[in-house]
């Protein structure tokens, strides 16, 4: 055990020393920094200037506004487009109760922007005040959904969740399914390179093969575990001192979190050992690429089926999902942030989970022990077998 | 001196259907310096493996140090297998201190220092491996082997890719340490550095004992060969059974009834003769006979 802890120790320091781990760290951070600011203050910087909206009416219908200038003539109003007296106008013409078509003028250019909705909302205070209706029934026509709502669980009680809980399976399924393939990508390279420099010899006459392999899933898997905390934590403190702080409020994800790190530990344990079977007997990373592939599609399988689960969270696919050992961790996560899973699914997924992370283990350690001294050969089904009775 | 440090019987390993080693036994006693040869693909490097517990054989059994292979006994080997490579990104010392570490080696710095001194590396001790030359490297390999004072070193080519003047290094360090009483096994195919170094032989060829015991034990086996030293073109020779020549030295093994007398008479009658001996086979002769004649 001091010796795993050893390999533990030294695999985790290499790792987050690297420039690709710091990056890793790093660039999330950085583009959700880069989200917030463009979700706070880019709706303000692109917001219409509606005063400086210019018009040619040919109906006769429309009233002059403080933020809507009147043109005679479309000549005057291209005059002063092009004099930026105006940022666009538009041209009501004739025959426009017919066909509801405009024509819309503006300069071209990276930031200028369409002025469609203001228009639209001009247009329509002017059709209704030529219209006789009842005022109450004007303002529902401009709003006629003010929107709330409400998710009732399988007992059809009411589901207190915010406005945007939608988000918390799409980050949590994204985040776990990163911080798995990465700390097990990491496992793959660490055992390829040690093959490539040829150092395992050396330390397989210091240490037991078991005691390697375990100290490497322990490092490595420490490394990816300080990769979702440092996430986590920082996306916290990012959401919370920004503008959007309110809309997180009530939303329970503390066992959630909690969950989130047994299903990281488990799915990791889980594809640390497959990774450990196809990289002990390659002699290149990107042979072991190769035979990873299977496993990183298994791994991506419920982003590829993320609307389904989303939308769907109790289908057929989604339950199936659940019971394979290498989706359940996502599917699962994801599907009890979007409802109330019931406990025994979420047992039987865990189940399933630790069953197949035991065999795993069995099997990457006899595998990881032969195979890690083979030189130059190419792995086949065969040999797999052969590992597995020696 | 006469613990025994080893003893392995009857050793057998297949891979697949290839028998690669066939009921082997042998055994080595504490502070002599044994060596290990055959030919390549002979099976020795499994043998290494099998003794440190990195393979399993199918049958035989192995004592080292009197007790049967536990975890515990790898702190008291120290080992520089054939494959071999440091990590390349991490500095000397780094590198060191994590090998000492995992053979569980106190106040390793110390040592370390001690070590890289002894090989002319102290100066280098906080430099990235991957700046090292390849013998640096391998000094450094050895320093790894030897970092935890270990009772029994096995060595795999240690001479390998080395300039003389580092190869006289590394071979007054294992006299050094044979001096002190440790057990060295040597793999090699360096023949001289063998007859030179080495007590007791071991030689296998497809898995077998071909040749077991000491070295004059051996060669008084083996009947006495010419050495000749000379200038001209060899040729085929009356009465010799077979030349191993060098195109200025030659080593002739003679048919039974010939009179070296006689070889000595037609050698001059072809070429000029510098020097001419009878001497005990060398083991790089004993060495191709066996594996030719296997």
């Amino acid at each position: 055990m001091r010796k795993t802890f050893i390999v533990a120790k030294h695999e985790f320091l290499a790792t987050v020393k690297t420039k690709g781990f710091i990056f890793s760290l790093i660039l999330p951070l950085l583009i959700l920094l880069l989200m917030v600011f463009a979700m706070g203050f880019i709706p303000q910087m692109t917001s219409e200037t509606p005063h400086n909206i210019g018009f040619v009416d040919e109906t006769g219908m429309l009233q002059t506004s403080e933020n809507f200038i009147k043109f005679g003539d479309f000549g005057n109003a291209k005059k002063a487009l092009l004099e930026n007296e105006i940022n666009s106008f538009f041209v009501l013409p004739a025959n426009y109760f017919e066909t509801g078509k405009i024509s819309v003028y503006s300069k071209g250019g990276f930031f200028s922007s369409r002025p469609t909705s203001s228009i639209e909302a001009f247009l329509m205070d002017n059709l209704l005040r030529e219209s006789n209706l009842d005022e109450t029934l004007k303002e529902r026509i401009k709003e006629p959904a003010n929107e709330e709502v409400i998710t009732l669980n399988e007992k059809g009680e009411v589901e207190e969740k915010s406005g945007v809980g939608f988000l918390i399976p799409y980050a949590l399924g994204i985040l776990l399914m990163i911080a798995i393939m990465s700390s097990s990508q990491y496992l793959m390279q660490g055992i390829v390179a040690e093959k490539e420099n040829k150092t395992v010899e050396i330390l397989l006459s210091s240490l037991s093969a078991n005691e390697l392999l375990s100290g490497k899933i322990l490092g490595f898997g420490s490394a990816g575990l300080l990769q979702v905390l440092v996430w986590i934590c920082s996306v916290g403190i990012i959401l919370f001192l920004s503008p959007f702080a309110s809309l997180f409020q009530g939303i329970q994800i503390s066992w959630i979190l909690i969950l989130a790190i047994v299903y990281f530990i488990l799915g990791y344990l889980l594809f640390a050992g497959s990774m450990a079977c196809v990289a002990a007997p390659a002699s290149t990373v990107r042979d072991a690429q190769q035979g990873a592939m299977i496993f990183t599609m298994l791994a991506i399988l419920p982003m590829i089926l993320l609307s389904i689960i989303v939308k769907a969270p109790n289908s057929v696919i989604a339950k199936v999902l659940t019971y394979i050992p290498y989706t359940t961790s996502v599917t699962t996560l994801m599907r009890i942030a979007l409802v109330e899973v019931p406990i025994y699914e979420i047992a039987a997924s865990l189940s399933i989970l630790v069953i197949s992370v035991l065999i795993m283990t069995k099997l990457s350690a006899k595998i990881f022990r032969t195979g890690i001294l083979m030189y130059g050969k190419k792995m086949k089904m065969k040999d797999i077998f052969r590992y597995l009775r020696e | 001196m006469n613990e025994k440090i080893l003893d392995v019987k009857n050793l057998t390993k297949s891979f697949d259907t290839k028998i690669v080693l066939d009921n082997l036994s042998f055994e080595v006693k504490k502070g002599v310096v044994f060596g290990l040869l055959g030919p390549n693909g002979a099976g020795k490097t499994t043998i290494i493996r099998i003794i440190l517990d990195i393979i399993r054989a199918d049958h035989g059994e192995i004592k080292i140090f009197g007790e049967k292979f536990d975890e515990n006994l790898k702190e008291k080997i120290g080992y520089l297998p054939e494959e071999r490579g440091l990590y390349q990104k991490i500095t000397v010392l780094e590198c060191l201190k994590y090998f000492a570490e995992l053979k569980n080696v106190k106040k390793s710095e110390d040592k370390i220092d001690f070590w890289l001194d002894k090989v002319g590396l102290r100066d280098y001790k906080r430099k990235k491996i991957e700046g090292l030359s390849k013998g640096m490297q391998q000094k450094i390999q050895l320093v790894a082997a030897f970092i935890h004072s270990p009772e029994l070193l096995i060595l795999d080519e240690p001479f390998s890719g080395l300039d003389p003047i580092n190869t006289k290094m590394v071979k007054d360090i294992l006299l050094d340490l044979k001096r002190e009483g440790k057990t060295i096994i040597l793999s090699t195919h360096q023949m001289d550095q063998v007859e030179r170094t080495c007590d007791r032989i071991l030689m296998i060829n497809r898995g077998k004992r071909v040749l077991y015991g000491s070295l004059d034990e051996i060669k008084s086996n083996y009947k006495e060969s010419l050495v000749v030293e000379y200038e001209g073109d060899l040729g085929r020779i009356e009465g010799v059974k077979k030349i191993n020549d060098y195109g200025k030295y030659a080593e002739l093994s003679l048919e039974e009834d010939t009179d070296p007398q006689e070889i000595l008479k037609r050698l001059i009658e072809i070429v000029g003769v510098r020097r001419f001996e009878m001497k005990a086979p060398s083991l790089n002769e004993i060495f191709i006979e066996v594996v030719e004649n296997a």
